[in-house]
């Protein structure tokens, strides 16, 4: 038995080991990368400040602080459409950061296109949904799933009357964590938002060049993407505006090549 | 409460004539600013302050014009608790003579002082000169200002409606044309007017046209629908034959859809010359002027002034620039969003646009704004010709102790407690810098949720939870079996007991304790024949089995007490046959 426990033991030791050297071996060239990026935007070189950030992106850290960065860059290049792309980006991962809200809310000042917030009735009874992260709100959830469940256990041996109350009180908790949990999953799983990139684009009646154009957007502004043909994007806008433009001006901010497929 | 308000209004709108002369004003309107001479102008003359329209306004200009009546009006405001009185007298006026002229001042006199308004300038020219063929009572005339244009120079558009009977439900398709922008200039305008031998009720739009390419360029037809509404024929003699009935009410029949088309128009359009082109031509055609200053002109170090710059102007004003002011040494320049303000008019397309920088010297001594400039392509010369603002010069005082103090004092407020803080001041505005601690790198990450751990912790304690609740049911379960196979057994182990040779009657009646234990799920430690026959009674047996039972429990005890315990006992079998009838009774 003594000898069991050993070997557990220096099992998990060697797993603990082993983890902390391959998260050193990761971590080396995100510092790496990292910190050349923020050189380059401090000395104004925000082109090479774009390329680093981009790369480390696309090395598969995904994080808010990297995106924001990003937005940063792009700003700084002019770039509204690519910065607010950016920004949206980071808001998934940190979503109360003040210096992302502060820039994310001059950046959108910056827009030509004044287009009306819609606002779902969900959103507006969940309206704690855009304060938290998918992850935070799964860590919430997860931890009021042990306690709820746990209490559940504890009731069957002991039938007390506080045992009762706290129950009721988890029960309540558990359910409003839970179905925010699943509105947020759904949200990001269902998020069609995209990006207008191009300084101006005309919006057509159809997927062709010829078609009438209904409206022009201009960059930065947020659109909703409805379906993609042939290269070309039908995209909505509230107040019941559609329309057609080619898929190259937009960048959807759930984009599988950036975030993954969530 | 309504009543004391009611009563308030009313006083109110008596106090009013009183209240409103103190600030009366007079302003002189036409409703377009060129016409031919077979057309008439709508004159108004609106003096606010006043609801009294007795003063009668003498309008100086109208020698050239033939001018009739065309009622007056008054109207009383209330908004936002503000009274506003306006009496309004409108004239018609048609011109005799071709020429520029100026309309007005008109005059009021009221309570003895004369008030004069602003003056307007009327162009009137030539009729057309096919004019003179008859066109009937309904039809659409287009023109342009010029058949010959700059490359993005404005053009107006003029579309008339002409008719001599009644219409409704207007609406206007103006042609499509891929390199030539329509912008409709204000409303449309409505006045009488004479072509050929009849006179018409005229509906006039006015539109800039800017074109994008040049070459010539051929206008399409514009095509305007509406319901037509013509005279009714009468065939006989009727009832309605009376003049009345041929008014606006019944003279009509019912309506009917009708297009209208105008005439194609040519534009040749033409590049803008090369010749004396400044290398910095900002693209704009038409006129422009810029004005500029700055606020205050003597400031301390670290203070801000605005220097506020202006572009105004009539042509493609949605080029107007964003202007970059140089750099400035030894000072922070903050420049704010500018802002862009289109005002069209019947002349077409005029607009400002205000752009404003924030100048925070960071040395005392004289500081030099430069000049800004705008080059453009003046339509009316026909010739590039640049806009300038003047160089403006600041005062720069050093901020020391108590006179940087001073400076500040006026902006000053007092607080609750005595004492005194400055309003924050808005210098400028950028983002946030980016993020450089490595921390952050370890914190705003997101993994998807899924893997074991997710399931552990989404499943794993309802498993739990569930195992420990199926435990406790099997438990709780399998205890119930064992007391019903107890209950099952318990006839057939007295039985097999009572078949034992030598059965002693303490034997028998520890076994028939036990039946009784077993077979009705007791916890007794010893039972009296009475209890026993209470028992079997409560439990649904027969009176006389119970009873045969008590006598058999009864004879064992005494065989017990007598100190025959030990011996054999002959009652097992008839014992055996009464636990078989109690098995069956209670069944």
């Amino acid at each position: 038995m003594r000898t069991f426990g050993f070997g557990v033991l220096c099992s998990l030791l060697g797993i603990a080991l082993f983890g902390a050297g391959l998260s050193l071996a990761t971590s080396e060239p995100l510092e790496e990368g990292f910190f050349k990026a923020n050189q380059a935007y401090k000395e104004g070189r925000f082109q090479e400040a774009c390329k680093e950030y981009e790369q480390l992106i696309k090395g598969g850290y995904k994080n808010g602080h990297l995106f924001y960065n990003l937005g940063n860059a792009r700003f700084r290049l002019e770039e509204l459409g690519r910065a607010i792309l950016n920004y949206e980006r980071a808001r998934l991962f940190v979503p109360r950061d003040a210096d992302l809200t502060f820039n994310l809310g001059y950046a959108r000042e910056q827009t030509k296109d004044a287009v009306p917030e819609s606002r779902s009735l969900v959103s507006l009874v969940f309206f704690w949904l855009e304060s938290f992260s998918l992850n935070e709100l799964f860590w919430g959830f997860a931890a009021l799933n042990v306690l709820f469940w746990g209490t559940v256990l504890v009731r069957l041996f002991l039938r007390a009357d506080w045992l009762y109350y706290t129950f009721m009180g988890l029960l309540a908790f558990w359910l409003i964590a839970g179905i925010s949990f699943g509105l947020k999953w759904y949200q990001l799983e269902t998020d069609d938002r995209a990006v207008i990139l191009s300084e101006e684009v005309d919006v057509l009646a159809g997927p062709h060049s010829q078609d009438t154009v209904l409206f022009k957007l201009h960059a930065g502004t947020v659109v909703f993407q409805e379906r993609t043909e042939d290269g070309w994007s039908l995209i909505s806008l509230p107040e019941k505006k559609r329309g057609w433009l080619k898929s190259e001006v937009i960048e959807t901010i759930m984009n599988s090549g950036h975030l993954g497929s969530l | 409460m309504f009543c004391f308000r009611t009563v308030a209004v009313f006083l109110l709108t008596l106090l009013l004539p009183v209240s409103a002369n103190a600030d009366i004003s007079v302003r002189l309107s036409i409703d377009r600013t060129e016409v031919t001479l077979l057309d008439s102008v709508r004159l108004v003359v609106s003096i606010s302050g006043t609801q009294s329209t007795k003063s009668k306004p003498v309008i100086r200009g109208l020698k050239e014009f033939t001018v009739s009546q065309g009622g007056t009006s008054s109207r009383l405001e209330i908004i936002n608790g503000q009274v506003n009185a306006t009496a309004e007298h409108t004239f018609f006026i048609q011109p005799q003579k071709v020429g520029a002229f100026e309309i007005g001042p008109a005059e009021v006199k009221i309570k003895g002082a004369s008030l004069k308004s602003n003056t307007a300038t009327l162009k009137v020219t030539k009729t057309p000169q096919n004019q003179s063929a008859a066109r009937g009572p309904l039809f659409l005339q287009v023109s342009i200002s010029s058949n010959e244009a700059y490359l993005e120079e404005q053009v107006i558009y003029t579309l008339k409606l002409y008719r001599a009977i009644k219409v409704n439900d207007l609406s206007l398709d103006l042609p499509e044309e891929e390199y030539l922008a329509f912008k409709q200039l204000g409303k449309p305008v409505e006045y009488q007017s004479r072509y050929g031998d009849g006179t018409y009720q005229v509906l006039e739009i006015r539109c800039a046209l800017m074109p994008s390419k040049v070459g010539t360029h051929t206008i399409g037809p514009a095509k305007m629908t509406m319901t037509v509404f013509q005279p009714r024929q009468r065939s006989g003699r009727s009832l309605f034959d009376d003049p009345f009935f041929d008014g606006p009410f019944f003279g009509f029949s019912r309506g009917r859809p009708m297009t209208l088309s105008s005439e194609p128009l040519e534009l040749e359009v033409r590049a803008l010359p090369e010749e004396n082109r400044p290398p910095d031509f900002s693209g704009l055609v038409g006129t422009f002027e810029m004005e500029s200053q700055i606020e205050p002109s003597q400031v301390m170090v670290g203070e801000s002034a605005t220097l506020t710059v202006l572009v105004r102007g009539r042509g493609n004003v949605n080029r107007i620039p964003d202007l970059k002011l140089p750099e400035l040494t030894e000072s922070k320049v903050y420049a704010d969003q500018p802002v862009f303000e289109m005002t069209p008019d019947d002349k077409g397309l005029a607009g400002t646009k205000t752009m404003k920088w924030a100048i925070v010297p960071e040395k005392d001594g004289p500081y030099q704004i430069p000049s800004l400039r705008i080059s453009f392509f003046d339509t009316t010369n026909h010739q590039y010709d640049v806009a300038t603002t003047r160089s403006h010069a600041i005062s720069v005082l050093p901020s020391t102790g108590q006179d940087a103090e001073a400076s500040i004092q006026p902006q000053k407020e007092i607080g609750a407690e005595g004492s005194t803080k400055q309003a924050i001041k808005q210098l400028g505005r950028d983002i946030l810098p980016v993020h450089t601690s490595i921390k952050d790198l370890t914190r705003g990450t997101w993994t998807r949720p899924e893997g074991p751990v997710f399931w552990i912790l989404m499943l794993g304690p309802i498993i739990v939870y569930a195992a420990a609740f199926c435990g406790l049911r099997f438990k709780k379960k399998s205890a119930q079996a064992k007391t019903a196979i107890r209950m099952k057994k318990a006839a057939k182990m007295f039985t097999r007991q009572c078949r034992q040779r030598e059965l002693s009657s303490t034997g028998l009646a520890e076994a028939a304790k036990r039946y009784l234990n077993d077979r009705f799920e007791l916890y007794l430690g010893a039972v009296t024949p009475d209890e026993a026959a209470e028992i079997l009674i409560s439990r649904g047996v027969d009176r006389a089995t119970a009873h045969k039972f008590q006598s058999h429990m009864q004879r064992l005890e005494e065989d017990i007490y007598a100190g025959r315990g030990d011996s054999p006992c002959t009652i097992g079998q008839d014992m055996c046959d009464v636990v078989k009838q109690i098995e069956r009774e209670v069944r």
